[in-house]
């Protein structure tokens, strides 16, 4: 790379946005708002992950995550992952320029350096000092030719770099007649060539077969004697009601392919190879499916066709019912289940109310018998334990007792 | 512009994907932001053999507010206002419910789906919903009707 263009860096910037990748990136690299593969990725409190710019115009509107709606604000927003910006940094695309002609496709990371530094289709600044003209960094190197320089020919001023193209074009450069030879300026040779005496032209009636050529001066003569020209009015009127034929056919074709679904068309070479050999009966009896487009054919083929359907139509049916039959049955069973299991339930549940009531019973007992012990206890305890361990005993009954009576209840 | 990205991004999409029963494109190529669509009923829907024109308008600030979706033909459905607008009422559409990751074609199938199974529960047009519910007969009679004589 010559170090004069190193020098130069473009002034193009480039939008990642409108990048156009050399593969299809697998959607979970998507940008869910902009549907394009990631741009600095973050990542949201809901872990779900955004390009850096679409999340936030997304946060100016609204602050909900755009896919789950939860609350979110801008401080809950966290760069993603390194690795997802990587995965979306390594993807392949296009040189922003590939329309103009440069070939080169890279890393999506790379593209930018790319851009400002090698892209010989990038644009950068005029090599000379003092010139604000602006030229494609592969031209760069022939100089400036953003100057103007007087035309030798017609005295107009044209810029350099539009030299090549003004003198193809300028009104006051002469240049040659390729029939005649004569040299005529650009201007007035546009207007002489259609009508140029000695240019080669076709019959008029070229396009119905005839095939004479003669110099432009020559071809009357030719055309008054032409046996084409006589017919062409006749051969015209053929070709503009074939073209209608046509367009009509074409219309109807479209509407039959609505009615029948296209199947495979006969072959000219197999329609043909059966109609020059008629008698051969048992060659042609393999194709005879998909031979013909006669009436009859057509009639039968359609017959078949209903038929097809109908016996589709009944399968379609039986299966209906069958699937029908079953839905049926699987309800039956459901139903069976289902009450077996509330009866289960109904039978855990009495259980369970029994159990509390017998609960219920003992706590009563135990805070009667706090109560009892808190008042005529604690005098009583000081005095003798002989007496306590008597009613612990009969405390011990009585638990004995409400026990066996919610037993009973149990049992109820 | 973002929006118009996103949008052509969507319409490259939806021609190499295209749903069944539904066609769909940009009235004309200079305004992606207003869409035409034809939805075929299915089969199986009182409105069979109809086909329905309706049309889809982006906001400018797509995908961030959600599109609108209104029926040009008439038709005798629960969640579509009776009127000459045709407003088409589609929870993913309110401005309240509406997700920036939501697709125009996710919006399209499930209008689609709702000629298949009207939404009772959201309907605008509610004399029309409460027959749907206790008088399905007559509703699909009166919908056969109208899809005759509008939709054909």
């Amino acid at each position: 790379m010559p170090p004069s263009r190193s020098s130069r860096s473009s002034l193009q910037s480039v939008d990642l946005r409108a990048l156009d990748y050399l593969t299809t990136p697998s959607a979970n690299l998507l940008c869910p708002i902009c549907h394009s593969p990631l741009i600095t990725p973050v990542q949201t409190r809901c872990l779900h992950t955004f390009c850096s710019a679409c999340l936030s115009l997304s946060l100016d509107r609204s602050l909900t995550c755009p896919i789950d709606r939860q609350p979110l604000s801008h401080d809950e927003v966290t760069p993603a992952p390194i690795m997802i910006a990587n995965l979306v940094n390594d993807l392949p695309v296009l040189c922003p320029n590939h329309e103009l002609g440069c070939g080169e496709s890279c890393a999506r990371w790379l593209v930018e350096s790319h851009v400002r530094e090698d892209c010989g289709y990038a644009v950068v600044k005029c090599v000379k000092e003092g010139c604000s003209g602006v030229v494609e960094r592969r031209e760069a190197d022939a100089g400036c030719l953003h100057g103007e320089i007087e035309c030798e020919y017609c005295n107009d001023a044209v810029r350099l770099a539009d030299l090549e193209s003004h003198l193809r074009e300028c009104p006051k450069v002469s240049s040659e007649c390729p029939h005649c030879l004569q040299s005529l300026p650009n201007s007035e040779l546009v207007d002489h060539i259609p009508e140029c005496p000695e240019a080669i032209v076709d019959c008029q009636a070229s396009c119905y077969g005839c095939s004479h050529t003669s110099p432009r001066l020559e071809i009357g003569a030719h055309e008054t004697n032409c046996h084409f020209v006589a017919l062409t009015p006749v051969l015209q009127f053929h070709a503009e009601r074939i073209s209608t034929l046509e367009l009509e056919n074409k219309a109807i074709r479209q509407k039959l392919d609505l009615l029948v679904p296209p199947r495979p068309l006969a072959t000219p070479a197999a329609a043909a190879s059966t109609t020059a050999q008629p008698n051969q009966v048992n060659a042609a009896s393999s194709s005879s499916s998909i031979v013909t487009t006669t009436g009859r054919d057509m009639t039968s083929e359609m017959q078949d066709y209903t038929f097809h359907l109908y016996s589709e139509y009944e399968q379609l049916r039986s299966d209906v019912e069958r699937l029908n039959a079953q839905i049926r049955e699987l309800d039956v069973k459901q139903d069976m289940a289902r009450i077996n299991e509330g009866l289960r339930y109904n039978d855990e549940m009495t259980g369970m109310r029994a159990a509390i009531d017998g609960l219920r019973m003992q706590l009563h007992w135990l805070l009667a018998n706090r109560r009892e012990v808190g008042s005529t206890g604690s005098p009583a305890a000081a005095g003798t334990t002989g007496r306590s361990v008597a009613g612990t005993a009969s405390a011990g009954d009585a638990r004995r007792m409400s026990v066996d009576s919610a037993r009973q209840v149990v049992k109820l | 512009m973002a929006a118009v990205k996103r949008i052509t991004k969507e319409l490259k999409e939806f021609n190499e994907k295209p749903a069944p029963g539904i066609s769909a494109g940009p009235v004309s190529e200079e305004d992606l932001f207003k869409w035409n669509v034809i939805l075929t009923a299915p089969a199986s829907s009182p409105y069979a053999g109809g086909a329905f024109t309706l049309r889809l308008e982006l906001p400018m600030e797509y995908p961030f507010k959600p599109p609108t979706l209104s029926f040009t033909t008439k038709i005798y459905h629960p969640n579509v206002s009776n009127d000459e607008k045709g407003s088409m009422c589609l929870g993913i559409l309110r401005s309240e419910s509406w997700k920036p990751s939501c697709k125009i074609s996710q919006v399209l199938e499930m209008a689609a789906g709702l000629l298949n199974e009207p939404n009772v529960d959201d309907a605008v047009e509610t004399g029309i919903a409460d027959e749907y519910k206790n008088n399905y007969d007559q509703f699909a009679k009166t919908a056969r009707e109208w899809t005759r004589k509008y939709a054909k």
